[in-house]
């Protein structure tokens, strides 16, 4: 009788256990391999019928709603291309890992070139090792790149502390100068400066964000640091009008009016030394992102001491969550942002008051990639 | 024999044999995983090597192993829990008596007290960043806010709860308001005041985690959204999985400690407790 | 006898005219400004209630499509988190030593962060539909019925086990079988205790939904939505869809004290 209990209390406890982790990864053996086998065919399918134009890929990830992108305000220069080839302007969440396109549940992921495309190509630490064995798609060869890092604040910060902006500018222009000039050096000092990506991939990423700050979207040299493109900034613009969608009718109206000089002041960059002292010398400055070399100048800057130099006194606070870099400049609790120029064009179409006051990323630095 | 029965019904035997039951079930999954994905640390690592993450001396930064990584941002992150829990505690605290005292005040704030689980804090995060202007303090008030609802709900039960033969035994002694709340009404409900403090325990620290996730910085939260998006290994994550479920059950039974050392009383019954 | 009635009535009115006079009391104040420069902040982040009203008007199709993914989300998982929580209370209660123990595990879930477990959750759903849209449903629908799961077994537990001491002597004096003093005993009074792990699992469900959407790979929900407006910096539509987001808390636990006050009532 004991016995029997003991047995049907084991039994029972299985069934329980298989029922909950069963309905959470159902089947995940038998399927996994079916899809291995559908991928490999896919493959096949692939290298059979010789070469597939960029547009070919593009549609045909599209027709099967494969397409990924983060969304969250990263993802208009995707709804470009999409509509440009005509196809339904819609994308997958994609996570911010890789997986989805490893596993092939997307077969056109979007990637940055100095970040996630390392990843996939690489295979130190985290990345996934496919060496040659993918493609890219390029949004500066498209011709719907938008241009991304920048540097900004408020028109009333600007206002009130020209030098202060003028000081922080030059100085974070010279701290890019340098990190171009030397990106291994730059890698080293980002990742003591308390990054978690791994040392490698910080170096990798130093010398893909280097090209995007000395090349620009025709592929033509850099020189000037932090120069604001007319051409490529009237071209994010109006792409941002096209594609940008707010259901607040105030900002969608506002959005359509906003000309170049609303978002952007040439006034505050300069690579002469001509500005007086700083009205605020303590301020912060929040990435768009977690600390990595994609905001390597700042990092260089700090650590060089231009800040120092020009009396400035900075506090570099790294992004990543839900409380945007817009929000927190906006709300006065940083006085600097690094966001996408995009994100700008949208938070002042929603009212806030923001102003670029420096342009760092010359290109657009986001890929679609693909398996070969 | 009968002291083998004894062994096996025992309480910390149980809980013995469903961990290591969660544990098989888990290196099942784990090894079906690991032989279909291309990256099982994203997916279902094995247990063997979350524990090995963890006493790993490899430097996952400049400077920091995974274990001091994840344990000083857990300092940082239960500190702030556990200031916004204070504060949750006393605002739930005082919101019970004064809706015990004042029936107005408890008629307008009831229904407003319902409300406040309903609001999709994380939504609200940026807005009340916006207002403290500093994010280290927004995220101690939102701990306080999750917090406060439980607390003050269940005292609110407790208050309600007290015999009227109690009350009017005070009232017979012609003991003024005072003397009622601090003789009878503040003892009576100190079981129902704990029943909120263990609800509330984990979540504070659970809601401290998410509010990390708002913006960059120390904190457990920070920390798991990084390990999410690639920025160092997966493993972290699955550390603070571990280490914020554990240190949520901890909180839990630290909470039934604690009422045990100050109430050595026993309470008439296990009924009003709701959980 | 009719002053006491009179009494109620008073009292039900005062219960519902204080709330609702606070509430006009807030928005009067909101609207006209005094409530931003109470909480030192500016009409951007806290937009008025005419601008947030006239953008839910607006936009009220793309909102309803929304709101149904969600409300979709949060009702599946509802159902499936309290059947499956009402199924492991009763095997528990069948086997009380492992049973308990077992539930300790079960309401050990309760402690993962919500924004922890909704990742685990869709990456180990990835391989159940090639369809994106279809996976994401079945993630969003787990995290909340992992999340409801906990309160009602632990709940359902109490009530099938705290029994009134007569009434399971009266049982045993019948000599009742186990599955008529199931049905006739332990199931009954096991109903308000269902109600009370529902207080605490409905709005826990649409919290639920809403992290999980933050997650999911098919973007649609309100939760996205929130989350997608406050990234891109648009404060009134953020608050459009958080002010629809406690419209549908509200109308699940009105629904659920409707549902309770039937029940219930039909008891005594």
């Amino acid at each position: 009788m004991k016995q029997t209990k003991k047995v049907l209390v084991i039994a029972l406890a299985l069934a329980m256990a298989a029922a909950a982790f069963g309905g959470c990864s159902s089947g995940s053996g038998s399927e996994a391999s079916k899809e291995a086998s559908s991928a490999s065919s896919a493959q096949t399918e692939a290298s059979g019928s010789e070469e597939l134009t960029d547009g070919d890929r593009i549609i045909a990830a599209a027709k099967e709603g494969k397409v990924g992108n983060w969304g969250l305000g990263n993802e208009y220069e995707i709804l470009a291309l999409l509509t440009k080839y005509e196809q339904e302007p819609k994308y997958l969440s994609q996570s911010f890992d890789m997986d989805g396109f490893d596993d092939g549940s997307i077969t056109l992921a979007s990637a940055m070139t100095y970040n996630e495309l390392g990843l996939v190509k690489n295979s130190y630490e985290g990345g996934y090792g496919y060496g040659e064995n993918i493609g890219i798609i390029d949004m500066n060869n498209e011709g719907v790149a938008m241009l991304e890092d920048n540097l900004f604040c408020t028109k009333e910060f600007a206002k009130a502390n020209p030098n202060t902006v003028k000081a922080f500018v030059y100085a974070s222009m010279q701290g890019w100068k340098y990190a171009c000039e030397h990106p291994d050096e730059a890698a080293q000092i980002v990742y003591e400066a308390g990054s978690s990506v791994s040392s490698d991939h910080q170096a990798y990423m130093a010398s893909e964000v280097k090209k995007l700050v000395e090349t620009d979207t025709k592929g033509a040299a850099v020189t000037e640091y932090g120069k604001m493109d007319e051409e490529a900034m009237q071209q994010t613009l109006d792409l941002a009008k096209k594609y940008i969608s707010l259901d607040d009718k105030t900002a969608a109206d506002k959005l359509q009016t906003l000309t170049l000089d609303d978002i952007r002041d040439t006034s505050f960059l300069s690579s002469e030394k001509d500005f007086g002292t700083p009205e605020k010398t303590d301020v912060k400055i929040q990435l768009k992102w977690l600390p990595q070399c994609q905001f390597m100048g700042y990092y260089v800057a700090k650590a060089k001491g231009y800040y120092d130099e020009v009396g400035l006194n900075v506090d570099i606070i790294s992004g990543g969550g839900d409380i945007g870099e817009t929000t927190a400049v906006n709300n006065g609790t940083v006085d600097f942002g690094v966001t996408w120029v995009s994100n700008l064009i949208s938070a002042d179409a929603g009212g806030m008051d923001l102003v670029e006051v420096a342009q760092v990323f010359q290109r657009s630095g986001l890929v679609l990639v693909y398996k070969k | 024999m009968r002291k083998l029965k004894c062994i096996l019904t025992s309480k910390p035997f149980v809980t013995l044999c469903w961990i290591i039951l969660l544990i098989v079930i888990w290196e099942i999954f784990a090894s079906v995983v690991a032989q279909t994905k291309r990256t099982p640390e994203n997916v279902m690592p094995h247990l063997s090597g979350i524990i090995e993450s963890v006493f790993s001396d490899k430097k996952i930064n400049g400077s920091q192993t995974v274990l001091e990584m994840v344990l000083e941002n857990a300092a940082a992150t239960l500190s702030r829990a556990g200031i916004g829990y204070l504060i949750g505690i006393v605002l739930g605290f005082v919101l019970a008596l004064l809706m015990s005292l004042s029936g107005v005040i408890e008629k307008i704030a009831f229904p407003y007290l319902m409300l406040i689980q309903l609001i999709p804090i994380l939504g609200m995060a940026p807005i009340i960043n916006a207002i403290t202007g500093d994010i280290a303090v927004s995220r101690i008030v939102i701990a306080a806010i999750l917090t406060f609802y439980p607390v003050a709900t269940n005292t609110i039960a407790g208050f309600k709860a007290i015999e009227p033969a109690k009350h009017e035994l005070m009232y017979s002694y012609a003991a003024n308001k005072f003397q009622i709340y601090t003789k009878t009404m503040i003892p009576f409900c100190i079981p129902y005041f704990f029943t909120g403090l263990k609800i509330s325990a984990p979540m504070a620290i659970t809601a401290s985690i998410l509010v990390d996730t708002l913006q960059g910085g120390i904190g457990l939260g920070c920390l798991l959204s990084q390990s999410l998006k690639g920025a160092m290994t997966r493993y972290v994550f699955w550390d603070i999985v571990f280490f914020s479920a554990l240190i949520g059950i901890l909180s839990f039974y630290l909470m039934g400690v604690i009422e045990n050392l100050l109430c050595r009383y026993k309470r008439a019954g296990g009924s009003g407790k709701k959980e | 006898m009719k002053k006491t009635k009179l009494g109620r009535n008073r009292e039900r009115i005062e219960t519902i005219v204080y709330p609702v006079m606070f509430g006009i009391l807030i928005m009067v104040l909101w609207q006209t400004g005094l409530l931003h420069k109470l909480l030192h902040t500016d009409d951007y982040i806290l937009p008025y209630p005419d601008k947030i009203i006239n953008i839910i008007t607006d936009n009220s199709d793309k909102i309803m499509v929304n709101v149904w993914a969600s409300v979709e989300v949060a009702l599946c998982g509802l159902l499936l988190g309290s059947v499956i929580g009402y199924l492991i209370a009763i095997i528990a209660s069948a086997f009380p030593t492992y049973g308990a123990g077992g539930l300790t595990i079960v309401s050990a879930f309760n402690a993962i962060p919500i924004v922890a477990l909704a990742p685990v959750i869709i990456n180990w759903t990835k391989d159940v539909s090639t369809v994106a849209e279809e996976r994401s449903m079945v993630a969003k629908i787990l995290v909340v019925t992992v999340t409801s799961m906990a309160a009602m077994s632990v709940n359902a537990y109490r009530g099938l086990t705290e029994l009134p001491q007569f009434s399971d002597d009266l049982m045993k004096t019948y000599a009742a079988g186990r599955l008529t003093e199931f049905v006739k005993l332990r199931l009954p009074n096991s109903l308000p205790y269902i109600f009370t792990a529902l207080r605490v699992s409905v709005p826990g469900s649409v919290i639920g939904a809403l992290v999980s959407e933050y997650f999911a790979e098919y973007i649609i929900g309100v939760g996205r939505q929130i989350r997608e407006n406050i990234l891109i910096a648009q404060y009134a539509t953020a608050w459009a869809y958080i002010i629809v987001a406690c419209l549908i808390g509200i109308l699940m636990y009105v629904l659920l004290m409707i549902v309770e006050a039937i029940f219930l009532r039909k008891r005594r």
